[in-house]
């Protein structure tokens, strides 16, 4: 490999895994706000964005009805929101008692999500885009396309908005607070439920939208979107799995690395490789790669 | 050592409740004779099923036993599963040698598997274990199907050479099964009563008492999912000597989820009732419900989802006034 070459090729790897390191990136962002408030593991994290993404598809290609593709993600919105409550309400007796419990429960729904979007849209593989105009420009030796500004736009947007919902707003007090020390926040008559039930939504919002991003990319099927987390479960893992921070940068770690992987040693073994990540990362990094740096906590 | 002292109290309670335990003895001796005695009634792809049946009631057994030790989730055990099956098929491809040998290589190599696998995540609570798990359940396919050298790829390897010799194949990959089964429940009952196991127990339910009498929680936690994962890899090389095949297609994401279903559903016990039960559950309603296909899925999620709330409900008696459960 000529250093000529090495210069060419690491420049467009490096930013086309910032791109899908963003989107690892907010997938991840929903595990970690779970995880923080209630203890929580939740393995449906990426069936519910699964059916999302299919509800997005049969609402404005068809199969379904044909609706615009906006409103199509509005009632995709809200329906992932209705099945992030009633996967909470499921879990809601036992999440103060066992989170190894709940974490179980949450693949039982997962299961259940999985057998719906099956029954519903069979085994199919289907493309879902974006609607957003199509063009390219070069930046040096780095091509932008217009889905690359729509994923870092989308990025930015969302990350910042829940920044400041965390940062500025009384809910995002609170969510700090139980997630930082859930008994005092109960003794001061704080409501868990509320938070958590926060939480979960915002989790269900975030997954959705990863979602939809990534899956321009690929295309749509019952077991890439699931498949999919699996960058965001690594993602989270990478950030120390309860830090919002972490988890962001953690995202575009994993999107850098999994693409350079990819690209010099072989395709064909990329969970393999992001097992070898969280092996490696819960040896020697138990706390998250960025503990030093910024802190384990919001 | 005071671990054995408790080991003995526990022999000595366990036969003072003399009578209770007769009868529960008697009741799974008469299941072993059943057992025993099926083959006479069902044949066939019946008998096929049971064998499977009984070779899975393994895996969940290991899946449960990390539950009860450990008090962690795995939806990876699937990758010790394949692992024991590949070995017994690629040991008699390259050596021509049967299970009597691969069988002992497959637990070792189960363990030895388990132990890198646990090792990373001694320190940390179960949860990073569990997302460590599902990525090795994920990763399991594209490790089949990359070493096509090896595994066969996707069409996978058969399974030809019987273990004793002049009896017929369906009723020795019945009788085989059901014999590891047997021993490996009763390994596990009297693991439960030995010191090593208490210890065990000791360091989950009691970490600080363990640490003082040096059992640390890290080693414990390695030690459980070291001995789950060579349970897992032996109940691999009986599905694979009792289907006589392996390939890609058995070993997917969701079988590794599928185990832990059939541990829940059998409440994570670790008696041969209830690993027949987990067992049969996973084995026989994907093959008897074949048509049903995508309802599969939602019935193994709203079980698992009930039986883990009944069972995690015991403590909502707090609720009820008048009593406590402290």
């Amino acid at each position: 490999m000529s250093v000529a070459g090495f210069i060419r090729d690491i420049l467009p790897l490096l930013w086309s895994g910032t791109i899908s390191g963003c989107l690892y990136g907010v997938g991840a962002l929903g595990l970690v706000m779970v995880f923080k408030s209630s203890r929580v593991v939740n393995f449906s994290h990426g069936n519910l964005a699964c059916l999302g993404a299919f509800v997005v598809f049969g609402f404005s290609s068809g199969s379904l009805l044909s609706l615009s593709w906006a409103s199509a993600v509005a009632l995709a919105l809200g329906i992932a929101c209705a099945i992030a409550v009633m996967s909470y309400a499921v879990i809601a007796p036992i999440v103060f008692k066992s989170d190894l419990a709940s974490t179980i429960a949450t693949l039982g729904v997962g299961l259940i999500l999985q057998g719906a979007v099956q029954l519903v849209f069979g085994a199919d593989i289907v493309n879902l885009d974006l609607p957003v105009p199509r063009f390219n420009f070069s930046l040096g030796a780095i091509r932008v396309s217009s889905y690359d500004l729509a994923v870092l736009v989308v990025t930015l947007a969302i990350v910042g908005s829940l920044f400041v919902i965390i940062e500025r707003t009384k809910l995002g007090v609170a969510f700090r607070a139980v997630s930082t020390n859930p008994f005092a926040c109960e003794v001061c008559g704080l409501n868990l439920r509320s938070v958590h039930l926060f939480s979960w939504l915002a989790g269900a919002v975030l997954g959705l939208v990863a979602a939809l991003l990534i899956v321009p990319t690929t295309f749509l099927s019952s077991t890439t979107v699931p498949s999919f987390m699996l960058q965001a479960f690594t993602a989270a893992v990478v950030g120390g799995f309860s830090s919002l921070p972490g988890a962001a940068v953690g995202g575009i770690l994993v999107g850098v690395a999994m693409n350079l992987f990819s690209f010099y040693v072989a395709p064909e073994f990329m969970n393999t490789f992001l097992l070898g990540v969280i092996l490696l990362t819960l040896n020697f990094f138990p706390n998250g790669l960025l503990e030093r740096a910024i802190g384990g906590r919001v | 050592m005071a671990v054995s002292d408790l080991a003995h109290a526990s022999k000595v309670s366990a036969s003072a409740r003399g009578g209770h335990v007769d009868i529960a003895r008697l009741s799974v001796l008469a299941l072993v004779a059943v057992l025993a005695l099926l083959p006479l009634l069902a044949g066939g792809f019946l008998l096929y099923s049971l064998s499977l049946s009984i070779a899975n009631a393994v895996a969940v057994l290991s899946v449960s036993m990390l539950v009860r030790y450990g008090g962690e989730v795995s939806i990876g055990h699937s990758f010790f599963v394949a692992l024991g099956a590949y070995a017994v098929a690629i040991v008699e491809h390259r050596l021509g040698l049967s299970i009597a040998v691969s069988l002992p290589l497959a637990i070792l190599l189960g363990a030895g598997g388990g132990f890198i696998f646990a090792f990373p995540s001694r320190r940390l609570s179960g949860i990073y274990l569990a997302v460590a798990t599902m990525a090795l359940a994920l990763a399991l396919p594209e490790i089949l199907i990359g070493f096509e050298k090896f595994t066969g790829g996707f069409e996978g390897l058969y399974i030809a050479q019987d273990l004793v010799p002049g009896v017929s194949k369906a009723l020795q990959r019945y009788y085989v099964t059901l014999v590891v089964l047997i021993v490996v429940c009763l390994a596990l009952a009297h693991f439960r009563k030995s010191a090593q196991g208490l210890a065990l127990l000791m360091a989950q339910a009691q970490p600080r008492a363990a640490e003082a009498m040096g059992i640390t929680r890290s080693w414990a936690r390695i030690s459980i999912f070291t001995v789950s994962a060579a349970l897992a890899s032996l109940a691999g090389a009986l599905t694979g000597f009792a289907s006589s095949t392996v390939s890609p297609n058995s070993f997917t994401f969701f079988s590794g989820v599928f185990l832990l279903v059939g541990s829940v559903v059998s409440l994570n016990r670790l008696s041969l009732p209830a690993a027949l039960v987990g067992g049969a559950f996973i084995t026989l309603v994907p093959t008897y419900l074949a048509k049903a296909g995508d309802w599969v899925p939602i019935l193994y999620g709203v079980a698992l989802v009930a039986v883990t709330l009944a069972a995690n409900a015991g403590d909502l008696r707090r609720f009820v006034p008048g009593r406590r459960a402290r």
